[in-house]
Parts: C-alpha cells; structure tokens; sequence
C-alpha cells in the first residue's frame, strides 16, 4: 500500500495512509500515516460500526493536515473495542 | 487450487492469533525505501475532494477477479465508479482473512464514509472513481506495480481531480 502510496504523492496529490503494520510502513516510507495495532482486514474496526469508522477516517484527515515531517507515523493508541467511539 | 485453500486458511489462522501475524510480518520484509516524496496540503479539508485506493483485493462483481493462483501476487488495478451500490462490490484475496470486510466493505474501503463526510461538508466531495490493488505484490511484479499500475492510477487521480487520497489496506 505504501508503495503505491509514494506514487501518488509523487505525482503531485497529498495522501495519507491507514497502516496496520508498522514495520512495513517504517521501511516503506510513505508520506503519512496513522497506524492501529489492529487486526488484518481490520483497517478501520469492525463491520456496521460507524462510529468506529467515522473515528478513524476523522484521524487520518486530521494527520493529513497535521504532519509536516515527511514520513511521520503517527500511532493511534485506540484498543479496538475497548473504546467508546463518537464518530 | 489446493495452493488457495492453503493461503486462505493460513490467512484465517493468522487473523485470529496476532501472535502469529507478527511472525508472518517479519518473514516478509520490503525494500527500504530512501527519499520520500512530499507534497504539502494546501486547499482547506471542506473544499477537497477526496479519492480512494485501496490494496484490499475489493472489485466489483462484473469485474475481473484478481489472479491469486499466481505467487507473486496480481498487479494490475481496478477502477470503482463512485456510484457502485454497496452489494456490488467484492473481494478476492486470500492473503488476510475478509470474513469481516465481506459483511461490510467499509472496514477496508470506506465509501459510504466518506459520502456521509461530503454530505456533512466534512470534506468538498467524493472523486468520480476509486483505485483498487490486492496487496501481496512481490517478485516481477513489483516492477509492473512500480513502474506502470501505480503511475497510471496516479495520472487518473489527477485527470479527475482528486485532491487529496486515502489509502487502505486489507
């Protein structure tokens, strides 16, 4: 993901990444990412839960703005279900 | 198709027990990238419009699945037309487990999210078309993801104005 990822941003768009493997997104270096210790196939919670999701895609927009060091990874300390999620 | 049932029962296993999930990360270990490429962000999150690319393995049903009798993995994309209903959509990948992602596509490739978001005036609007990739490129394949699929999905990113992208995983 995180190679595709640098493409994009190189060819002029700002992204942000959604990781839920650290060491590959360390090696990877794309531009910004937020990071969950999440399950595979999990990159933003469980099935139906929207305020779960809302969360996390409120997250990543926010660290699209926030980060301005190239590379950052910014860890998102949620414990999967044991949250209470607003969206 | 035996090699299948194998990849998608080690996926199942490996879901369930992180343990083994981090032993399966570290067998695996992609080149070390140098540069990073940087673009800051400069129009405000309520006026972007915002595309999706997702390495989920998500296609549309009448499109065609990805290669996953192939080691190296598939690299070619597919293109997903904004207005897709939700029941058209699906996933081939069996190198994580989408039991999940299956019940509800917006775990790994957030549509409907992001529709609520532009609806709310969150963001400015949700590009015309979305990228998907299977993950678990590697070997030749990486050169073609590199070099042709990737560069083509980011040139039709632009043509439609997407100004910022989220990528997801699976």
């Amino acid at each position: 993901m995180g190679l595709i990822q640098r493409e994009v941003e190189k060819a002029g768009i700002p992204t942000i990444g959604i990781s839920i493997v650290r060491q590959y997104t360390e090696k990877v270096k794309p531009p910004r990412t937020i990071f969950l210790k999440w399950p595979f196939g999990h990159p933003l919670g469980e099935p139906h839960n929207v305020a779960q999701q809302r969360s996390v895609l409120k997250k990543a927009l926010e660290a699209l703005y926030a980060v301005d060091t190239p590379g950052t990874i910014v860890d998102i300390p949620w414990r999967w279900r044991r949250e209470r999620y607003h969206g | 198709m035996s090699g299948r049932w194998k990849n998608r029962l080690i996926a199942r296993i490996i879901t369930r027990f992180p343990s083994l999930s981090r032993r399966v990360v570290e067998a695996y270990s992609p080149r070390e990238s140098q540069d990073i490429p940087w673009v800051p962000v400069t129009k405000p999150l309520y006026a972007c419009t915002l595309a999706l690319v997702t390495t989920a393995g998500v296609h549309r049903r009448d499109q065609q699945p990805y290669d996953m009798n192939d080691r190296d993995g598939d690299p070619t994309f597919r293109e997903i037309p904004v207005d897709t209903p939700p029941d058209e959509f699906m996933i081939t990948h069996d190198y994580y487990d989408h039991t999940d992602a299956d019940r509800d596509i917006n775990i790994v490739f957030p549509l409907e999210r992001i529709e609520e978001f532009a609806s709310e005036g969150i963001i400015g609007g949700v590009a015309r078309a979305h990228y998907a990739f299977m993950g678990h490129i590697t070997g030749r394949h990486l050169f073609t993801l590199m070099q042709v699929s990737a560069p083509e999905v980011a040139s039709r990113l632009k043509d439609q104005g997407a100004d910022i992208v989220l990528l997801t995983p699976g």
